[in-house]
């Protein structure tokens, strides 16, 4: 499983991805490729490299390298099509031999620089040997061409096309000429067969130059978003956890996101709170923090526990089920009924889910609710499932956003402006019933009275029967 | 000196006209940019010294230094912001006084100044074998070039400005009236309702925009500022009807035209008299004129 894959399903996912300096689309192919890892010896080990780039990133002593560094990650060119043709044990062209003694210069700039920021476990190896060979004549340069000292017998040859004149004599001309480029094919083929020793050395290096322009890309996010190394641990709990896309909206239009903390034990947690108490929100952040834990990123929040899982599922009936063909209940059944499927398989998953067999009617969404809490905990599924649905006869963990505020505001508010009146923090719940605040939120966005009125009419004439 | 081609120059029959074509010596020491499949097919020792990141439909671009002199196939930068590159960094990576490019037919947006520095005209028979249509259509060409410069105290203010249309006031004001470009009927028609008798184009001038502007009453009160030379798109009927009518035109960035060539041999193997031609075009053209099937060094 893939970063590119996960970006497809985890909201957030991508917009990092986005935000993160890459010198051009062959890196961010790379990034794509990056594979979902639940080794926690893997992760550590790649956190501590994160970790050292972040500190990098964190001395302002490091800034005029780090610019040079990023600098040169724009000068690397794309020499996969040169590299397999080392690997097929080709004879490479002059432009292709030019290619790899380039790239040997820009290995030794790198390390140059790497030595600076003092980052060498992450630098290139060195590839002095493979220049020299492109350098017969110690210039020094970058600049190649099929050096007479290479041979004795090409230095001749072109001697002989220097000694004749192509206008008076076309046919020595043209003899000579072939002869020279028989020699140089043969010089060719004695480099390419050099190099193609040391294919892997070049190839290893050419992927290197990719994932360190990649970690210090991530550290540089971590950097921008105070990020921080997330704990490998058994509980997962998150304190002051942010959802970058959405905060960098709500800095837009001035306002700011109030970072919430979440604990979440083995098997169902249900999450309930007003509309627009951002549920959803908590969802897809939870989402987002696991995937860039596993990804080897870190994470936006003050301090985070995060247990490895096989996999995260997110369901939150987006509109590409629409483009499907399916109706709502119906995508949400199948991806609900896939995910048991692969649960029933025995790994470890973390699953959310946002208001499941909301789109049905409440008798039987309760029963559905009920039986998917039931099924999360008899395969003890660390999962948290917002809902409206109350009255559940249920003993599963429940947590709450706090909500509205409703003391602080006054009259008809700005739907834009809601966030100021709600406090998005999580707190553990043992009551059955759910926060019933449609009807006030309705009215504060300002819909109208006799509407409302009328509403209530109806609430009142429920609860009597 | 580097050199490099807009189009493609130096193979053996033009792939336009299917005729023969004459190569381009390259001199041992001359630092020359052309595609990887052509710089591949050269038969003469060079050092490649730059291979471009991005690929072009003919190839990756190559810098190279001539260790001998030789013949080759130059295609290089074909549009004119890579071109612009090409001369800033071949002047500035390498011991190089001149960039020259070798244009193509038609295409006269590589002699802007924005892009090149001065510029040799080069016409003759393959544009017509008759000498009266070829004098009249450079002396066109020749006299968009030669349109005199915006003045010193409009033209700083405006150099900055590369879209829409401006309106410059009596008083020297510039003003923007909110319209893109003056290339559909709606937006010539926009133009003459909105705009006063001193406009800036600093896209193209299109024939229609220029036609309408004659046809007006008080044609003779207009001033059109364009970029440069490249920028007008106008028929020389409407061109010369303006000016006639008493327009006046002129231009941010003048070009600097060193000579006119001309070859009297066309493709298709028609030979002009070339003291008849470059007599006539002389007579038409206030600079100097060469042939240069018959240039004297």
């Amino acid at each position: 499983m893939t970063f590119a894959r996960f970006a497809q399903r985890i909201d957030g996912l991508n917009y990092l991805a986005e935000q993160m300096e890459l010198s051009g689309s062959r890196v961010r192919r790379y990034l794509m490729q990056i594979p979902f890892c639940d080794k926690a010896e893997v992760l550590e080990k790649h956190f501590d490299i994160l970790q050292k780039a972040y500190e990098i990133h964190s001395l302002p002593e490091n800034e005029p390298a780090l610019m040079q560094l990023r600098h040169l990650f724009t000068t690397v060119h794309d020499i996969k099509g040169t590299l397999e043709a080392l690997k097929q044990k080709q004879v490479l062209d002059e432009i292709e031999l030019f290619e790899l003694k380039y790239f040997a210069s820009l290995c030794r700039d790198f390390r140059l620089l790497c030595k600076r920021i003092d980052f060498m476990s992450q630098a290139p190896m060195c590839l002095q040997h493979v220049f020299d060979w492109l350098d017969p004549d110690k210039t020094g340069t970058s600049g190649f061409y099929m050096y007479d000292s290479y041979s004795p017998s090409l230095a001749q040859a072109r001697k002989a096309v220097l000694a004749t004149d192509p206008e008076k004599e076309p046919e020595s001309w043209n003899r000579a000429t072939d002869l020279v480029q028989q020699e140089e094919w043969s010089v060719r083929k004695t480099l390419s067969e050099e190099l193609s020793k040391r294919y892997e050395v070049l190839q290893n290096n050419f992927d290197q130059l990719a994932r360190l322009e990649i970690w210090l890309a991530k550290a540089a996010l971590a950097v921008k978003y105070g990020m921080v190394r997330p704990q490998v641990a058994p509980v997962l709990s998150i304190e002051g956890m942010v959802n970058p896309m959405i905060a960098d909206i709500l800095v837009k239009s001035k306002g700011t996101f109030q970072p919430v903390s979440v604990t979440l034990h083995q098997g169902p947690c249900l999450l309930t709170g007003a509309n627009m108490s951002g549920k959803t929100v908590v969802l897809k952040t939870l989402a987002l923090i696991q995937a860039l834990t596993q990804f080897s990123f870190f994470v936006p929040a003050r301090t985070a526990q995060i247990p490895l899982v096989k996999d995260v599922f997110l369901v939150v009936g987006d509109k590409q089920d629409y483009y499907k063909g399916l109706s709502s209940f119906a995508a949400e059944m199948l991806a609900l009924d896939r995910i048991m499927d692969k649960i029933k398989k025995g790994n470890r998953f973390f699953v959310l889910v946002d208001e499941p067999a909301r789109t049905t009617n409440p008798y039987e969404g309760t029963a559905i609710l009920c039986a998917l809490l039931a099924f999360m905990e008899q395969y003890r599924v660390m999962s948290l499932i917002s809902t409206h649905y109350g009255e559940l006869n249920t003993a599963v963990r429940k947590l709450r956003v706090v909500g509205f505020e409703g003391e602080k505001a006054v009259g008809r508010i700005d739907p834009t402006s809601i966030n100021q009146y709600m406090n998005y923090s999580l707190v553990e719940d043992k009551r059955t019933s759910v926060p019933k605040e449609a009807l006030q939120i309705a009215r504060l966005l300002g819909v109208d009275d006799s509407f409302i009125k009328r509403a209530q009419e109806f609430l009142k004439k429920n609860n009597h029967e | 000196m580097a050199i490099t081609s807009v189009g493609i120059d130096g193979e053996a029959i033009d792939r336009v006209t299917a005729t023969s074509k004459p190569e381009v010596l390259i001199e041992k020491g001359m630092y020359f940019t052309t595609v990887g499949s052509f710089y591949l097919q050269k038969r003469f020792t060079a050092e490649i010294c730059h291979v471009e990141k991005s690929q072009t439909v003919l190839g990756k671009m190559i810098t190279a230094r001539a260790l001998e002199r030789g013949t080759l196939v130059l295609a290089g930068p074909s549009d004119t912001l890579s071109l612009q590159r090409w001369i800033h960094n071949t002047s500035a990576k390498y011991p190089v006084d001149i960039c020259l490019v070798d244009g193509a037919v038609s295409r006269l947006s590589p002699a802007s100044p924005a892009v090149t520095e001065s510029m040799v005209l080069t016409t003759g028979a393959a544009f017509s074998a008759n000498i009266k249509t070829l004098v009249a259509g450079t002396r066109f060409v020749y006299d968009t070039i030669q349109l005199p410069a915006v003045p010193e105290e409009i033209r700083k203010p405006l150099e900055n400005i590369t879209k829409g249309i401006r309106t410059i006031t009596e008083d020297g004001q510039i003003e923007d009236p909110g319209i893109d470009s003056a290339l559909t009927p709606d937006q010539i028609r926009q133009v003459l309702d909105t705009c006063g008798n001193r406009i800036y184009i600093p896209g193209v001038l299109s024939n229609g925009l220029l036609k309408a502007l004659t046809e007006r009453k008080e044609a003779g009160k207009i001033c059109l500022y364009v970029r440069d030379f490249s920028r007008i798109f106008a028929e020389p009927a409407t061109f010369y009807a303006f000016l006639r009518k008493g327009g006046r035109m002129a231009q941010l960035l003048r070009p600097n035209l060193l000579a006119v060539c001309v070859n009297p041999v066309s493709p298709e193997g028609y030979c002009l008299r070339s003291e008849e031609l470059v007599s006539h075009m002389q007579d038409a053209l206030n600079i100097s004129v060469y042939d240069i099937k018959n240039i004297k060094t």
